[in-house]
C-alpha cells in the first residue's frame, strides 16, 4: 500500500514511520526537516497543490501535521490543511485517511466512567477548536464521497516504561508508541468504517474504567500490548 | 468568613473547629447538642428539617458538609440504612440547594476513600480511578451525598470540592495498632477542608472548574492512595503516623 | 410448555404501567402494585415502594422485579419513592435471591447534548432538580446491588413516552427522543428474557424515531437486540410529489 504521510517530522511522525515503513511504502513529508537527518520531502499543508501532487498514485493518506498555538496557523494548517487532505482525496479516488488530533474528553468527562463516544469539548483554545472543525471536515467527506476516515486522538505519548514505576498512578489516556503503531496499521487494513468515519481515544492503560477502548476493540481490533498500568504497580508484600 | 459547619458533634467536625475556630465565624450544625465556645453560633437540627436547613444557610459565605452522620441512628439495620440514605442524600439536597439559593459560594463535601477499598493492594489510586461503592449504606450513602453535590456544582454559580477522606484517627490514639494504608489525621483532614476553601479565591472570571475532587489520606512509606493532586489546595499530611509504619 | 415467569410490577397506576402491562400481561404472570387505583379500574395489590416489608412481601417467589414508580416533584417524597424505592427493590432482590430487575427513569441528555450528535454512551449528567437527581441516585444504587449480587438489571430511560401516531403527521418535525408502547412492550420482554447484561447492569436511552442522527441506539441494539419495530419518523413525512 502506497502511503502518503504528512507531519513525517513532528512530535509523533519520527516515532510512527519506522514501525510502518516495512510494510508500507511510505512517502514521508513535512515542512520541517527530519530530526534524525532522514530524507524527507518538503510539503506545506497550507498549500492545496502540494497536497494533491504528492498525493498522486496514493491509496491512503495519514494526516499527523498540527500547529497548538499560533493564532493564524493553527487554522491554516489544522483546519485547512485537514480540508485540503479531504478534497485531494476525493479528487484522487483515495479511500482511506488516517487523521490525528488531540482528545477532547478530559476536561468535562475526568470524573465519569465508562467514557467512550460522548460529545468532545475542547473548549476555546486554538488548538482543541481547531482540530475539531477538522474532524467535522473530515465527516462531510466520508459522507459525501465514502472516503473511510479513522482519527486517532490523543492525550499522551511515549516510550513505553522499561521498568516499573513506584509511587505513581498511570498517566490518563497516553498511548505508548508501540500501540499507536498497531493502531495505524489496524486502520490502514480496516476495510470499511462503521459510518464512514470514526474516531478513537487512544491509549495503553487499563484500569481506571475511565476512558473506554471497547470501540477501539471492537472495530479495529486494538489492545494495550501489553496492559502499560502493568509498570505502575504498588509493590506488595515483603517489599516496601 | 462565616461558615457553616456540618457534623460538627463528630470528631471530624471538632478538629476542623479547632483548625479554623480563630480566623472565622463559625455555626456548627448537628442534630446533637454541642458544647462549643460563645462565638461560634450553634444550630441542633436533622439536615432534613428544611426550615431549619434554610435558617442556617443566611448570611453563611461557605457551607463545610463533613458528611458524617448523625451520632444517634436506629439500632434496627433497616431502619439504620435508611435513615443514613435519607439524610446523606435528601438532607444534602435541602442543604445545597438551600446553600445556592441564599447565595452562597462555595461548598465543600467530606466523601471517602472506602469507595476504593476493593481495589487489590498492588494498584495506585488517584483521583481518575472509578469508586466502587459497596451496599454497606455507611459507604455507599457517603457517595451518592458525594454525586449529589456535584449536580449543584453543574447548574449554578457555586465551586463544589469534594475531599474523599480516608479512614479518620488521631496518630496519638492508635500508637500500639498496626497501620491502615487509609489512615488520616482528623487535623489534617481539617487542613484540607481550610485549603479546600481557598480553592476559588481568585477574581478573575476563569478562576476555577466549579467541581472538583481530591483524594485526603497520611503518607505511609509505601503509599496506595496517592495525594499529590491535593497539593493544588495546599494539602500536605503533617501525621503520617511514623512511630506505626517503623514497627512493621 | 414451561410456567411464565413471575413479574413483580411496581408502579401499575402510573403514567407508563397501565400502557406497558397490558403487552405483557399475554407472556408473563404479571402481579400489578401500586399505591393509587388503576385508572381503568384493574385490580390491582397495593404496594407502597417506601415500605420495605411490603416490598419484600409482595417480591416473595417472584422471578424479576420491574420498578416504574416515581415521583417527580415532592422534595421528600421524590427521594423515599426514589431513591430510597430503589434500595428497597435491590434489597429485596437479594434477600429473595431474584436475578432479573428492570428499572426505569428520564434520560439526561437532553438538556446538554440537544446540539449534539450520534449520543448513544453519555455519562449521566442530571443536575439537581428533584426527580433528577433522585433517579440519578437510584441508578447508583442498583450499579451497586447488580455488582455486588449479580443481580442482572437492566435501566431504561425515556424522555418521552406515547401512542403510535394514527395518520402521517404533517408540518411537524417527529419529537425527539421518544418512544411509542409498542417498542416499550418490546424492549421489557426482550429486558426480562435476557441472560445477563455486560457488567451486570446497563442503562438505554430508548426511542423509536431513527432520523435525526441524534440519540442512537446502537448499544442498544448490540446488546438487546432491540430495534423499534416501526420507525416512527416515517409518520412526519413532508408531502412531496413523488
Amino acid at each position: 500500500m502506497k502511503v502518503l504521510f504528512l507531519g513525517a517530522s513532528g512530535l509523533i511522525g519520527p516515532h510512527l514511520t519506522p514501525g510502518l515503513v516495512d510494510d508500507y511504502d511510505l512517502r514521508l513529508t513535512d515542512v520541517k526537516e527530519h530530526p534524525d537527518g532522514i530524507e524527507v520531502e518538503h510539503l506545506d499543508i497550507t498549500d492545496y497543490t502540494q497536497v494533491l501532487k504528492a498525493a498522486q498514485g496514493m491509496d491512503a493518506i495519514m494526516n499527523f501535521t498540527v500547529n497548538r498555538s499560533d493564532a493564524d496557523l493553527s487554522f491554516h494548517v489544522n483546519t485547512c490543511g485537514a480540508w485540503h487532505v479531504m478534497r485531494a482525496a476525493a479528487e484522487l479516488g483515495i479511500r482511506k485517511v488516517v487523521h490525528s488530533g488531540p482528545q477532547a474528553v478530559r476536561s468535562l468527562y475526568d470524573h465519569d466512567f465508562d467514557v467512550d463516544q460522548v460529545p468532545s469539548r475542547p473548549s476555546t483554545g486554538l488548538y482543541g477548536t481547531t482540530k475539531l472543525l477538522s474532524a467535522e471536515i473530515c465527516r462531510a467527506y466520508a459522507r459525501a464521497h465514502g472516503i473511510q476516515i479513522v482519527s486517532f486522538l490523543f492525550n499522551g505519548l511515549h516510550d513505553a516504561p522499561t521498568e516499573p514505576i513506584t509511587g505513581r498512578d498511570f498517566p490518563v489516556m497516553s498511548v505508548v508508541w508501540a500501540d499507536l503503531i498497531q493502531a495505524c496499521r489496524q486502520a490502514l487494513e480496516l476495510e470499511s468504517v462503521p459510518g464512514g468515519y470514526q474516531e478513537f481515544n487512544l491509549h495503553s492503560h487499563l484500569g481506571h474504567e475511565k476512558y473506554s477502548l471497547e470501540r477501539a476493540r471492537e472495530i479495529l481490533g486494538f489492545e494495550p500490548r501489553p496492559n502499560m498500568a502493568e509498570f505502575y504497580r504498588r509493590p506488595v508484600g515483603e517489599v516496601v | 468568613m462565616r461558615i457553616l459547619l456540618t457534623g460538627a458533634a463528630s470528631p471530624l467536625g471538632r478538629a476542623i473547629t479547632d483548625e479554623l475556630g480563630e480566623g472565622h465565624q463559625l455555626r456548627l450544625f448537628d442534630s446533637e447538642p454541642i458544647e462549643a465556645d460563645e462565638r461560634h453560633e450553634v444550630v441542633t437540627a436533622s439536615l432534613t428539617d428544611a426550615t431549619a436547613v434554610w435558617s442556617a444557610v443566611r448570611d453563611i459565605d461557605a457551607v463545610l458538609h463533613t458528611g458524617e452522620p448523625p451520632a444517634q441512628l436506629p439500632s434496627d439495620e433497616l431502619a439504620r440504612d435508611q435513615q443514613l440514605l435519607d439524610e446523606a442524600t435528601r438532607g444534602t439536597h435541602i442543604l445545597c440547594k438551600a446553600a445556592v439559593e441564599a447565595g452562597v459560594k462555595r461548598i465543600v463535601y467530606g466523601s471517602s476513600l472506602d469507595l476504593f477499598a476493593p481495589y487489590p493492594e498492588d494498584v495506585y489510586i488517584s483521583e481518575m480511578w472509578k469508586p466502587l461503592p459497596t451496599p454497606a449504606m455507611a459507604s455507599m450513602s457517603r457517595y451518592l451525598g458525594e454525586l449529589t453535590c456535584r449536580e449543584f456544582a453543574r447548574d449554578f454559580h457555586v465551586s463544589v470540592t469534594a475531599l474523599r477522606l480516608g479512614m479518620l484517627v488521631r496518630e496519638d490514639e492508635v500508637a500500639e495498632q498496626a497501620p491502615d494504608l487509609m489512615w488520616l489525621d482528623p487535623r489534617d483532614a481539617a487542613r484540607a477542608f481550610a485549603g479546600a476553601l481557598q480553592r476559588d479565591t481568585s477574581e478573575s472570571p476563569v478562576w476555577s472548574r466549579r467541581w472538583a475532587l481530591y483524594h485526603i489520606c497520611s503518607l505511609p512509606p509505601n503509599p496506595k492512595y496517592l495525594v499529590s493532586a491535593a497539593a493544588g489546595i495546599g494539602f500536605e499530611p503533617q501525621h503520617n503516623f511514623a512511630a506505626n509504619w517503623k514497627s512493621v | 410448555m414451561a410456567a411464565k415467569k413471575k413479574v413483580l410490577f411496581l408502579g401499575a397506576s402510573g403514567l407508563i404501567g397501565p400502557h406497558l402491562t397490558p403487552g405483557l400481561m399475554d407472556d408473563y404472570d404479571l402481579t400489578l402494585t401500586d399505591v393509587k387505583d388503576h385508572p381503568d379500574g384493574i385490580d390491582i395489590d397495593h404496594v407502597d415502594v417506601t415500605d420495605y416489608e411490603q416490598v419484600l412481601k409482595a417480591a416473595q417467589g417472584m422471578d424479576a422485579i420491574m420498578n416504574f414508580t416515581v415521583v417527580r416533584n415532592d422534595p421528600d417524597l421524590s427521594f423515599h419513592v426514589n431513591t430510597r424505592g430503589a434500595l428497597h427493590v435491590m434489597k429485596a432482590a437479594v434477600e429473595l435471591g431474584i436475578g432479573k430487575v428492570v428499572h426505569s427513569g428520564p434520560e439526561s441528555v437532553r438538556n446538554h447534548c440537544d446540539h449534539d450528535f450520534d449520543i448513544d454512551d453519555m455519562p449521566f449528567q442530571p443536575g439537581p432538580g428533584y426527580y433528577m437527581a433522585t433517579k440519578m441516585l437510584s441508578r447508583e444504587i442498583c450499579q451497586v446491588y447488580a455488582r455486588t449480587y449479580d443481580i442482572q438489571t437492566v435501566c431504561y430511560l425515556f424522555n418521552g413516552l406515547s401512542a403510535p401516531p394514527e395518520a402521517p403527521v404533517v408540518g411537524a418535525d417527529f419529537p425527539p427522543f421518544t418512544i411509542v408502547w409498542p417498542d416499550l412492550v418490546q424492549a421489557c420482554k426482550l429486558a426480562l428474557e435476557i441472560e445477563s447484561v455486560p457488567g451486570n447492569y446497563q442503562e438505554f436511552n430508548l426511542h423509536s424515531h431513527v432520523g435525526q442522527g441524534k440519540f442512537g441506539l446502537e448499544r442498544a441494539h448490540r446488546i438487546l437486540g432491540y430495534e423499534p419495530i416501526r420507525n416512527m419518523a416515517e409518520f412526519y413525512r413532508r408531502p412531496t410529489d413523488a
